[in-house]
């Protein structure tokens, strides 16, 4: 694929919306992601570091 | 200095035939490699380059240095291969064959893992607290940036999914090999992940020539967060890692000027941990895309194959893991003569770890041509990557270093 054809193709593209199965992928990464965030925090703060 | 030369020749065109490489091609540009690299890391070591401390500047008869510590001479080396892709891109293609930081970090990492072993076995309790507390920066990694950039790559500046799912995974896991590993999970064009990778690439040049500074001016009294930071917020093994020895190098003469003398060893191999552990998941995150995608949004009837997540595997990490654990075998179950040496072999060994980031720094150098990547119509995927860098990677990274690392400090030397 030439340099121009990605430019134009990038610059051109269709819209495609967001599937239902993306807004899953998206909430679920979020949503899992703070959860486990917030337990590693408690560990962190309930088992701190030994030096 | 010819011998290191002579060896690593022999070693890496051993290496090229592995990877099917010319290995005629490759020993010519592999030697131009060395020697500019090697020279870039000389001029670097000038003492108005690298000397930090005034006795320093006293020992060497100078009013002024920019206080770039040894590790400046890196910097050089990436400057280097800038004027070399930008300036003559004629003899950057013709050393293509040997430009292969990938391949170099990765042996520097491996390297790295018995470096680290020798560093940990001291103080086995905080190394095991920094393992610990590394596994934050997965989840970071692959399940809050990943799932922010994508939704801004698609929802703000309309990328289709082919080309939003590998900037995702190149902008917040692990630049070059998640972009790879993401393009080929969801059947992308092999278009894709490699213009995502060169985007990645260039801008982990100028994160390495900024961030460690930064990190040496406001977080030097957080030696460890700034350490994770590093490995957070530069997104590729090769930029990161080294940005981590940078970021080591300024932080120690910065403490050393105040009257504080960290061992060393301590935040390159938390940068190092860091970036080892979010490199284990691409594999796995890479297959979660791929049934994604294979069956839900593109159904074909080339489906994501869990025998994908072993080929996706970053292998040098056993090479990390492995010489880790021989390492700390030796420093701490062999008889105390042995025992005894084994710090000043891996210091030997060190040596090697130090010219592969100096070719890792001028290769990365040398591939980042921006007349050629703006041509190629990067401006689009270069504002996803301003924002998301910019608007949160480096505050979000920031934010979850400090959670975990504040107030752990390095050893104190001697």
């Amino acid at each position: 694929m030439s340099q121009a054809d990605i430019r134009s193709e990038l610059e051109q593209a269709a819209p495609e919306p967001l599937l239902p199965v993306e807004k899953k992928l998206i909430g679920f990464s979020l949503g899992t992601g703070l959860v486990l965030l917030v337990v590693l925090a408690l560990l962190n703060y309930f088992v701190p570091a030994t030096f | 200095m010819l011998a290191t030369y002579a060896a690593l020749l022999a070693v890496l065109s051993a290496a090229a035939v592995a990877l099917n490489a010319d290995v005629k091609k490759f020993a010519l540009a592999f030697t131009a490699v060395f020697w500019i690299a090697y020279a870039s890391w000389v001029v670097g070591s000038y003492a108005n380059f690298a000397a930090v401390t005034p006795a320093e500047l006293q020992k060497f008869g100078i009013g002024w240095s920019l206080r770039l510590t040894n590790e400046g001479g890196f910097i050089f080396a990436l400057i280097a291969g800038l004027i070399i892709a930008n300036v003559f891109p004629r003899f950057a293609e013709t050393i293509k064959e040997a430009v292969r930081p990938e391949l170099y970090i990765k042996i520097a990492i491996v390297i790295l893992g018995g470096f680290f072993a020798v560093t940990a076995a001291g103080k086995l309790n905080l190394a095991t607290s920094l393992l610990l507390r590394g596994a934050a920066a997965i989840v970071e990694a692959y399940l809050i940036y990943w799932a922010v950039v994508y939704f801004v790559a698609r929802k703000w500046f309309g990328f289709n999914r082919e080309w939003a799912a590998p900037l995702a995974s190149g902008i917040s896991i692990c630049g070059v090999s998640a972009a790879i590993a993401t393009g080929g999970a969801i059947r992308a064009r092999p278009v894709v992940p490699v213009l995502v990778s060169s985007l990645v690439v260039v801008f982990a040049v100028v994160e390495v020539l900024i961030l460690p500074f930064l990190a040496q001016t406001f977080l030097w009294q957080e030696p460890l967060v700034a350490a994770a930071w590093i490995g957070l917020a530069i997104k590729t093994d090769g930029a990161a890692v080294a940005g981590g020895g940078i970021t080591e190098s300024l932080i120690l003469a910065k403490s050393a000027a105040e009257g504080v003398n960290y061992q060393p060893g301590w935040i390159l191999g938390t940068t190092a941990t860091v970036k080892v552990f979010i490199d284990v998941f691409i594999g796995i995150w890479a297959f979660v895309l791929g049934y994604i995608w294979t069956n839900h949004i593109n159904v074909t009837s080339d489906k994501a194959r869990i025998a994908e997540i072993w080929q996706r595997f970053p292998k040098f990490i056993f090479g990390f893991v492995v010489t880790f654990l021989i390492g700390l075998y030796l420093a701490l179950a062999t008889p105390a003569d042995i025992a005894a040496k084994v710090p000043a072999a891996i210091g030997e060994a060190n040596t090697f770890r130090v010219i592969f980031f100096i070719l890792t720094f001028f290769s990365i150098g040398v591939l980042s041509n921006f007349k050629k990547l703006w041509q190629e119509g990067i401006g689009k995927l270069a504002a996803v990557y301003v924002i998301s860098l910019f608007g949160f990677v480096i505050w979000v990274g920031l934010l979850i270093s400090w959670l975990f690392f504040a107030g752990i400090k390095p050893p104190l030397a001697g």
